[in-house]
């Protein structure tokens, strides 16, 4: 196996890995606002982390400046979409958990 | 359609921009139905002020709500003039021994203000507020509804809280829309063919029409933008860094068996000014594990933090102090962090 090669299978293997962490989190976290912060955060780093394979493993190629430039929108619109969900969760006055309550 | 009793008026207030035109409406409302009932209008202000301020931390906003309730009174003689006979204004603070915190902890006291002194017409404010961030009037009023009231909102002006999305754009920023959209679909393309050029310079035309009034707002100043560019480039791969760093922790505390988290929702006042900075902070605490950016308005942010050592990070301020050094410059970034600022809110809350 050649460097790149290498590389491009541990980029894969962590975007895997933190969207299955993703994955879990949204299934254990017990309210809305600590669920968003599994699927806003590990989720982006997880999708960067698998688009950045695709960008080294197409090379020098125009899917490669797509690909970056898929990965800066992922930035900018992951956090925005968080920032929506759980303000309009605020707003409606939806109170976030904390050690204090029961477990769920 | 007016009920027989309708000049009996509870009019809950709290410091608001709309409060002087509740005041005026409720005010011309109680002295409409003066003449048709048998009972006197009557308008009872009241003040929900929670037991949390009245003892201990901040005994001063006892003595604020009383001056905001005399001026509310002194509104309402002057809304009365000559009629001040037909109308009977009282103000009162409610609530003061218990500890409000929820819409129904509120809806309770005003209802039982409201039985206790027949008031059976409940007069809202649409900016009443006394929680401060947190949204409370609609299940509020639902809570009162529910207790057999007539509620409803004042029919006044809310204030315009920020500055108009549309603007009036200048040629330069149309030019700058245009090139940066033509730009991106050649890009896109990927290829400088006759076909590409003109769908490309139709696409870029049809988003700089639309779009001119509403992004690229601020004049263009091509040396502060370039500078500004070259710094955040230095900011993203300390950014990425600090991601990855952070979404290895949150990792850890999302697989650990005990599910080892303690959630809180946090507030601060951020030193940073204009709406991209503001933005640009968001968006870095949001991707930052551990912390998730619920609301910002002007300067104040609300985070959700999932974390004890998040929470630390976020008070610790290096995401704000980079930010400030992308958009201000080296000296900015010297500006004291959030906990060096408020010594007690970042241990406190």
């Amino acid at each position: 196996m050649t460097p790149t090669e290498i590389l491009v299978l541990v980029l894969a293997a962590g975007g895997v890995f933190f969207s299955l962490v993703a994955a879990v989190g949204l299934v254990r976290m017990p309210d809305l606002y600590t669920r968003a912060h599994s699927s806003s955060k590990s989720e982006t780093l997880g999708a960067v982390l698998a688009l950045a394979a695709v960008a080294i493993a197409f090379g020098t190629q125009l899917s490669t400046i797509k690909a970056v430039l898929l990965l800066v929108f992922m930035f900018l619109t992951n956090p925005t979409a968080a920032h929506a969900i759980t303000r309009a969760s605020a707003e409606q006055g939806i109170e976030p958990w904390t050690t204090e309550d029961d477990d769920p | 359609m007016v009920p027989v009793s309708a000049g009996r008026l509870l009019v809950p207030v709290s410091e608001s921009s709309t409060l002087r035109n509740t005041v005026a409406y409720a005010v011309e409302q109680a002295f409409e139905s003066a003449g048709e009932s048998d009972r006197a209008a009557s308008i009872h202000f009241v003040f929900p002020l929670s037991e949390r301020y009245t003892y201990g931390t901040e005994p001063q906003a006892a003595d604020e709500a009383q001056s905001l309730l005399d001026r509310v009174a002194v509104w309402a003689e002057e809304d009365l003039g000559d009629n001040a006979d037909a109308v009977e204004i009282e103000t009162a603070l409610v609530g003061t021994e218990e500890y409000l915190f929820s819409p129904g902890d509120y809806a309770d006291v005003l209802v039982r203000y409201a039985e206790a002194h027949s008031l059976d017409r409940a007069v809202f404010d649409p900016e009443f507020n006394p929680l401060g961030t947190t949204p409370l009037l609609p299940p509020l009023e639902n809570e009162m509804r529910r207790a057999g009231l007539d509620v409803e909102d004042a029919p006044v002006q809310r204030s315009r809280r920020s500055p108009l999305l549309v603007q009036r754009g200048t040629v330069a920023q149309f030019l700058a829309l245009f090139a940066a959209s033509f730009g991106f679909y050649l890009v896109l393309a990927g290829s400088l063919a006759t076909f590409e050029l003109v769908t490309g310079a139709i696409s870029a035309g049809i988003v700089a029409v639309v779009l001119w009034g509403v992004s690229l707002t601020t004049p263009l100043r091509p040396g502060r933008t370039v500078m500004q560019f070259l710094r955040l480039l230095l900011y993203i791969p300390y950014l990425l860094w600090e991601i990855a760093k952070a979404n290895l922790q949150v990792a850890y505390v999302v697989l650990h068996p005990d599910l080892p988290i303690d959630p809180k929702m946090v507030e601060f006042d951020a030193a940073v000014w204009s709406p991209l900075p503001i933005t640009t902070l968001a968006n870095s605490i949001t991707l930052t594990p551990g912390t998730l950016t619920v609301d910002v308005s002007k300067r104040q942010f609300m985070v959700h933090s999932l974390t004890e050592s998040s929470r630390e990070g976020l008070f610790g301020g290096a995401l704000e102090r980079a930010v400030r050094f992308v958009f201000y410059g080296r000296a900015a970034a010297r500006i004291p962090s959030p906990r060096e600022r408020s010594g007690e809110e970042g241990e406190e809350t």
